[in-house]
């Protein structure tokens, strides 16, 4: 297992992982770490295993060979433990309609065995995404998918854990949205939540990520960090690698 | 807020869900309400016919208990009265009590001639069955046990929220939804037939009894919809496959097993042994008088030399007619009495499979309302016909007058105690059968905790 430079276990850590479906091989092999205030994201074709590389951390498969650990634990053994650490937010977020955002929040988080104090937790966490107050006690039938969105970072903010998954999270999300989700993550970053993000916006990921890997055939291709400067990725160059128009260096 | 409490939120805000509860509490206080008004009436029907008994009674005294009055006009006219009042629990399960009589008038004549009296006054009633709480627990709370339960994975799949939901740390989220689903259903159902169970003073054991059974009913299929459920993607899916399995399993192999059991164990009517006594009755007229006596005698040996008589006719001759017509026919009366035990036995057995044929049974027993209670009140009628018989034999094979003080001594019916009680073989059977179910469930539900990726 890998350690951080304090020697506790990196929050999300994946090694040499296969895991297949029936005769297919989703997953070859994959490798991925995230370290705590890191915000990685995860680009791929359909069908690369960025989903899979998700449900195995999250503890809803087990692969077949390799090591994944969430906070040093691992999810297929002891899935509510590693579920303890991370919150997902997939990528249509679908709530109770039935239910207000503030009631939405407050099952979740019973659900989480995170409610210890509501009222302390619930508004601030609505209250940090951005999501309006006459809005709060309202049922989430009504909201857009960015209101929905916010209801479930909110719900991943309120809940403190270390590690953050995100599932596709800016699609189908206006630009405005888009941008104001990013920032929300770029806030969770700053709690030194680590975050995986599995995304096909190209866009959204050059804006926050710290580095980003493409998943092609079950294994990270190529793994870029940002820059340090004005520029963190070369957007035309990230963009031929990923459509597969490759430019000559 | 409390999980649960959520949970009862979301639950009580579908419009299914809800409506399906509240209709099974209305039905079940309108099914408490009909078998109550059913035992009201049959209650009524024998305080009003005890009445005219007694009426009647008075009025054949008057006519014929004169000092020199004939005991063969007494016992020929005298209906006396049978009963059998409903038990404290009929009202939750009639059972055969809308066929069968409640009050019975015998006279010391053939018994078997009036036995069956019934068969031709109360067969129509047999068509549309009767709306009683056993009727609603067992045919109508399963299917909103699968209006509750059919879209319980499937719906947040549908939903797009079964990746989150599981995703989260917690344990026991099925568990507590399930838990939560039988808790309303169980109350809506159970909740009038308690109120009404109090309020009759029912006996607690056997009160408690009905309300275990349909419990263990109730989780039967609450285990079978939620094995469905839990094994199809699509609610729609698992809606037609539970709905499915209660047609087959509450309509179809029952109705196929009655025709198979009909077949493999005939069964007369009771009206057929009414007839082959009146015939044997009828032909006594035409055969000489020593041949009726002789096989009168031969079973009422103390009668031997007061058989003889004057004239055409005496009333002893008359009733040792009925005597013989119906030692004649006691043959067939066991073998039919036999064949219904018979039937009974396989449909318990029947019950070993099916949990609502089982449950229904234990209902019935509990409630004193099935075969067994149908002929031990025959029993009890039979018994107090011999009373009644051997009452009048001295009066007549002595003859000795029958006067108005004689009306007085004449036996009363006793009305049988009842025989209530727990089935056991079917209820360990209901529960092996509902362990079995709910265990392939739970197994069921935990895969979907595991992986839902399928």
């Amino acid at each position: 297992m890998m350690t951080n430079d304090a020697g506790t276990p990196l929050p999300i850590d994946v090694r040499e992982v296969r895991h297949s479906y029936g005769e297919r091989e989703v997953l070859c092999g994959l490798d991925l770490s995230v370290a705590p205030g890191e915000i990685y994201a995860l680009l791929g074709g359909n069908g690369a295993g960025k989903s899979t590389t998700l449900s195995a951390l999250l503890g809803f498969i087990v692969p077949s060979s390799g090591s994944v650990r969430v906070g040093g634990i691992d999810p297929a053994a002891d899935p509510a433990k590693a579920r303890a650490q991370l919150a997902y937010v997939p990528e249509s977020v679908a709530l109770y309609d039935q239910l207000s955002a503030r009631e939405n929040l407050d099952y979740f988080l019973a659900l989480a065995r995170a409610h210890r104090s509501p009222d302390t937790i619930i508004a601030p966490a609505l209250e940090a995404v951005g999501l309006p107050q006459h809005a709060w006690n309202q049922r989430v039938g009504g909201f857009s998918k960015g209101m929905r969105q916010k209801v479930a970072i909110a719900l991943a903010l309120a809940r403190h854990v270390p590690v953050l998954l995100l599932d596709e999270p800016t699609s189908g999300l206006d630009p405005r949205a888009t941008l104001e989700f990013n920032r929300l993550i770029e806030t969770a970053r700053d709690r030194q939540v680590a975050i995986l993000m599995v995304t096909h916006d190209l866009l959204s990921a050059v804006d926050v990520a710290d580095r980003i890997g493409f998943l092609a055939d079950g294994r990270i291709e190529e793994e870029l960090a940002a820059g340090t400067g004005s520029v963190r990725f070369d957007l035309n160059a990230l963009h031929a690698r990923y459509t597969g128009t490759r430019v000559a260096a | 807020m409390s999980l649960a409490r959520v949970e009862l939120r979301l639950i009580l805000r579908s419009r299914l869900a809800a409506a399906a509860l509240a209709l099974l509490f209305l039905l079940s206080a309108l099914s408490i309400w009909s078998g109550l008004s059913a035992v009201d009436r049959q209650d009524a029907t024998i305080a009003r016919v005890t009445a005219e008994q007694a009426r009647d009674l008075a009025a054949v005294a008057k006519e014929y208990g004169k000092p020199d009055g004939e005991a063969g006009y007494a016992a020929y006219y005298s209906f006396l009265l049978t009963h059998d009042r409903p038990s404290a629990l009929a009202f939750l399960a009639l059972g055969q009590r809308d066929v069968q009589p409640a009050v019975l008038r015998v006279r010391a004549l053939s018994l078997q001639q009036q036995l069956y009296e019934s068969e031709t006054l109360n067969a129509e009633q047999a068509l549309p069955g009767v709306f009683d709480f056993a009727f609603v627990a067992i045919y109508l709370a399963p299917l909103v046990v699968i209006a509750l339960t059919h879209d319980l994975v499937t719906g947040e799949r549908e939903g797009g929220r079964l990746r989150l939901l599981l995703s989260m740390p917690g344990t026991g989220l099925w568990r507590r939804r399930i838990g939560l689903r039988y808790l309303l259903v169980a109350l809506s159902l159970l909740t009038p037939a308690a109120v009404a169970l109090v309020a009759t003073g029912a006996p607690a054991m056997l009160g408690l009894g009905i309300v275990v059974v349909i419990s263990v009913y109730l989780a039967f299929w609450f285990g079978l919809s939620v094995l469905i459920a839990s094994r199809v993607r699509a609610s729609a899916t698992a809606a037609a496959g539970s709905v499915g399995c209660w047609i087959v399993l509450t309509l179809l192999l029952p109705t196929l097993a009655n025709a198979a059991i009909a077949r493999a164990v005939p069964v007369s009517k009771g009206i057929d042994l009414t007839l082959a006594q009146r015939e044997i009755v009828h032909h006594g007229w035409d055969i000489p008088k020593p041949a009726t006596f002789d096989r009168f005698l031969a079973t009422h040996p103390e009668w031997r030399g007061h058989e003889s008589f004057k004239g055409r006719f005496h009333w002893k001759w008359l009733f040792a007619m009925h005597q013989v017509g119906d030692e004649a026919v006691a043959a067939q009366v066991a073998a039919y009495r036999a064949s219904l035990l018979d039937r009974e036995s396989w449909t318990v057995r029947l019950g070993w499979l099916l949990p609502n044929v089982a449950a229904q049974g234990v209902l019935h027993r509990l409630a004193d309302t099935d075969l067994v209670a149908q002929l031990d009140y025959q029993d009890s009628i039979g018994a107090f016909h011999k009373e009644l018989r051997s009452f009048f034999y001295p009066y007549l094979f002595l003859d000795r007058p029958f006067t108005r003080a004689d009306f007085g001594l004449l036996p009363s019916y006793h009305a049988r105690s009842g025989t209530a009680s727990w089935p056991a073989i079917p209820m360990l059977l209901l529960l092996i059968v509902t362990g079995l179910i709910l265990a392939a469930s739970a197994v069921q539900i935990r895969g979907i905790s595991r992986d839902d990726s399928r």
